[in-house]
């Protein structure tokens, strides 16, 4: 905080504001989640029931969730230029439309998995007695998927709270600019007023407490209900009805753990997802081995969608601002650079996430102090939106950190959380008798972690690297380049940066924009294929233990 | 007249090495008021044959009767109790056992009075509203049971039904099996049992069908006259276990077994 505009007395004075601003932010998640069910359950229930469908729809899915949502900024952008200045609709919908898609996909493969992965027996018994149609769907199908689409929601939820702020974030200054919690926070940060800033802080830390009590933990716990998985024997009892008070607590607390961790432990990774439901046994193996010819005509048809895709954006941008002029020619040429820029940045934020989320994770997973205290603090501020403090981050801390500094920082808190918590969760599943063999033969210290704890995490690992490294795509177009005011911005050469300054020049940086955009979209594509995918076959093949 | 009739079937499953064969010739019959059991090694087919009695899946060859008319789609004059109970989750004791009756369009003031003298009968009043989840391994295969008996079904089909349970549960499971089958105001008529457990078919059974190993065709059909309630220690009953025993492990069916009828009985020496 640069100087201390309203003093923090008059915090007060703010709240009306805030609480308006929030309320536009949570009317536009409310949509975006509403438009999320219903796809979800449309897209996914199709897709597992329909063997045609299916074959089309889930590679279809696998590479659109692995494009950077801000890659569907081209189609936002569209129509935000196709919005007359000072139009409700239209700006309304692009953010919509991006929150849509930082939610839809997990919801997607939520309901696609628990269809498919629903065991056999259940289906049989449903058959025997002749179940069909609506009544199947009813009593059978559709609580099948409940479990998951309320994990899922909430993932959905805290994905969708960063993406929301940064969208809005994104279009503060422009002429279509929008009214929200995210625009709030920019402005009182660029007036250096600590009094708006907090106001608008405390606001959303309470929409988010409240949702998280009185809405996800009762549809939580009334989502265990739904669960399907093989209960051990010895947990039967533990899920007898308790009526007592520390029960419920302790029922509560399960759900929170269980719903943030493996939450985050499968946002944005269907194709994780799909690799699991695919290495189950009994799953037919025609999935596994589809020929690299259908693989290169899935991409170049995508591609082509792609490009059709921009080239309608740039049609419908000529009808309404006339032709495009001239580019930046200079701009286009730095794209290169500025991707590898991009990619090093990253990997550093990447290295430093994993030096500090595999201790913590270590230190929570096993000593049930750090358990019991630490992890519940982690989960508030995982679930709360980074993006929000970004604005200070810039204000504040540039000057200590260096652009440089502070760009690594915002990506850094776009990817810990998935890290942390996929080791976590891969920690904590770490058999006990492996563990305790280890014991028995004396190993201990660098040793445990080397032959057993890191190769027993190692599909974690993985899991939480790809996610994280998504995570990272995902904050660039911020962490390169925010411009909040006349004298205080951030601008790093980077990918997100060209993208940004693309989009900030209209129609004059629609080809930069165009060729940055399909530059990282690609990059993306084509490290997720190349190095995350053969390495997580190779992690789930080799490093399973069941 | 037969409940059940069947006649000459095949299974074969496609895989990526072309057609495998499961079972070859399978020819039985279930008769009024029979306990069939069929035996054989892992893998033989007996789960698959099963669900071709039911109609969940249908043979490659041959023909399956019930009540004379050939068994095409799910019969709903059957139904079926599964080793994992297969019980919904997310469904009550009640809703569980309600399951079967709402396929078939009952109307709720029907279901509730059926659902009710099920539960009772299989001793599970109290559980009404409890879910799946908070039983024994024992009680939920009494739902699983109310849930088959509740559709009234004229055959109970039982998939290795005892198989998950520890020994003294199954025990009592059985008896109480034996004494639905017996009861002539209670359904089922006849029951097929399927069961890697030679002891519990011998215990349970009028008659045994043995199975080879894959592909699955029947080496014999073994009756069994010994009086009820059997006493596993028996010499009677040891004697015949050995026999099933030793025609399974010795597998090779002689030319002779293979006979007209499909399922000789098996009265001489092995």
């Amino acid at each position: 905080m640069v100087s201390a505009g309203g003093g923090l007395g008059g915090i007060g004075a703010y709240l009306p504001t805030a609480v308006l601003d929030t309320s536009y932010s949570f009317v536009r998640m409310l949509i975006a989640y509403a438009l999320s069910l219903g796809f979800a359950l449309g897209y996914g229930y199709y897709a597992a029931t329909h063997r045609g469908g299916e074959r089309v729809m889930i590679p279809v899915l696998d590479i659109l969730q692995s494009v950077p949502i801000l890659g569907f900024f081209p189609f936002a952008i569209a129509v935000l230029a196709m919005a007359t200045p000072g139009s409700f609709v239209g700006p309304n919908f692009a953010s919509v439309f991006l929150i849509f898609t930082s939610m839809a996909w997990n919801m997607v493969f939520g309901v696609y998995e628990s269809l498919k992965t629903l065991p056999a027996d259940l289906k049989e018994a449903a058959d025997t007695f002749g179940l069909r149609g609506i009544l199947l769907f009813r009593r059978v199908l559709f609580p099948a998927t409940v479990n998951r689409l309320v994990y899922n929601s909430v993932l959905s939820w805290t994905a969708g709270w960063f993406f929301l702020v940064e969208a809005e974030i994104f279009t503060t200054g422009t002429s279509t600019s929008l009214s929200g919690i995210g625009s709030y926070l920019s402005y009182a940060a660029s007036d250096g007023n600590s009094a708006e800033f907090l106001a608008g802080i405390l606001v959303l830390v309470l929409v988010i407490a409240i949702l998280d009590f009185a809405v996800w933990r009762p549809l939580g716990r009334w989502a265990e209900r739904f669960r399907y998985d093989t209960t051990p024997a010895g947990e039967a009892s533990e899920a007898l009805p308790g009526r007592d008070a520390s029960g419920r607590i302790r029922r509560a607390t399960m759900f929170v753990t269980r719903g943030v961790r493996t939450g985050m432990a499968r946002l944005s990774t269907p194709f994780v997802q799909l690799a699991l439901i695919r290495a189950r046994p009994g799953h037919t193996a025609s999935a596994r081995t589809r020929s690299l010819v259908y693989y290169l005509s899935l991409g170049a048809i995508l591609v082509l969608l792609w490009l059709l895709l921009i080239a309608l954006g740039v049609a419908i941008f000529d009808v309404f601002r006339g032709p495009i002029a001239s580019t930046e020619q200079h701009d286009i040429a730095l794209v290169p650079l500025a991707m590898g820029a991009s990619i090093l940045r990253v990997v550093a934020a990447y290295a430093i996430c994993l030096a500090i989320a595999l201790p913590l994770a270590i230190q929570v997973a096993r000593s049930s102090l750090a358990g019991r205290v630490g992890l519940p603090v982690i989960e508030v501020v995982a679930s709360f939106p980074a993006t929000a403090l970004f604005p200070v981050i810039i204000f504040g801390l540039v000057p200590f950190l260096t652009p440089e500094g502070a760009a690594i920082l915002m990506l850094l808190t776009g990817m810990i959380w998935y890290l942390f918590f996929n080791l976590l969760s891969g920690i904590r599943a770490v058999p006990p008798d492996l563990v305790e063999a280890a014991h028995a033969y004396g190993v201990r210290g660098p040793r445990f972690l080397r032959r057993v704890l890191l190769p027993a995490t190692f599909p974690a690992l993985i899991t939480g690297s790809i996610t994280a490294f998504g995570g990272g795509w995902n904050t660039l177009i911020v962490a390169e380049y925010l411009s909040l005011g006349q004298h205080e911005q951030l601008s790093v050469l980077g990918i997100g940066q060209l993208i940004d300054i693309g989009t900030n020049l209209g129609a004059s940086g629609y080809a930069l924009l165009a060729v940055a955009l399909l530059t990282l979209v690609g990059t993306v594509v084509a490290i997720n294929e190349l190095i995350w995918k053969p390495l997580y076959r190779r992690a789930v093949t080799q490093y399973r233990y069941d | 007249m037969a409940l059940i009739r069947v006649e000459h079937v095949d299974k074969n499953f496609a895989s990526r090495h072309g057609s495998i064969a499961i079972m070859q010739d399978i020819s039985f019959e279930v008769k009024d008021a029979d306990f069939l059991a069929i035996v054989g090694p892992s893998g033989c087919g007996k789960s698959t044959l099963l669900r071709l009695i039911q109609g969940l899946d249908r043979p490659s060859g041959g023909q399956i009767y019930f009540r004379d008319a050939p068994v095409d789609g799910v019969c709903r004059q059957m139904a079926m109790v599964f080793q994992s109970f297969a019980l919904y989750p997310w469904l009550t004791v009640s809703e569980n056992v309600a399951f079967g009756l709402e396929a078939l369009g009952w109307s709720p003031g029907r279901i509730g009075p059926q659902v009710e003298r099920y539960i009772s009968v299989i001793g599970l009043d109290g559980f009404q509203e409890a879910y799946p989840r908070e039983l024994s391994g024992g009680m939920r295969q009494r739902v699983g049971l109310a849930r088959a008996l509740a559709v009234e079904p004229a055959v109970l089909l039982m998939d290795e039904p005892f198989s998950a349970l520890d020994p003294l549960t199954a025990a009592n499971l059985r008896d109480e099996v034996l004494q639905l089958w017996r009861d002539p105001a209670l359904p089922p008529e006849a029951v097929l049992l399927i069961s890697h457990n030679i002891e519990e078919a011998i215990e349970l059974a009028d008659r045994v069908i043995v199975l080879s190993r894959r592909p699955g065709h029947i080496l014999a059909e073994v009756p069994v006259d010994l009086p009820r309630p059997r006493d596993r220690k028996s010499t009677a009953f040891y004697d015949l276990t050995d026999r099933v025993f030793s025609l399974i492990t010795e597998g090779a069916p002689s030319a002779a077994s293979a006979g007209a009828n499909g399922a000789p009985a098996l009265d001489k020496p092995l």
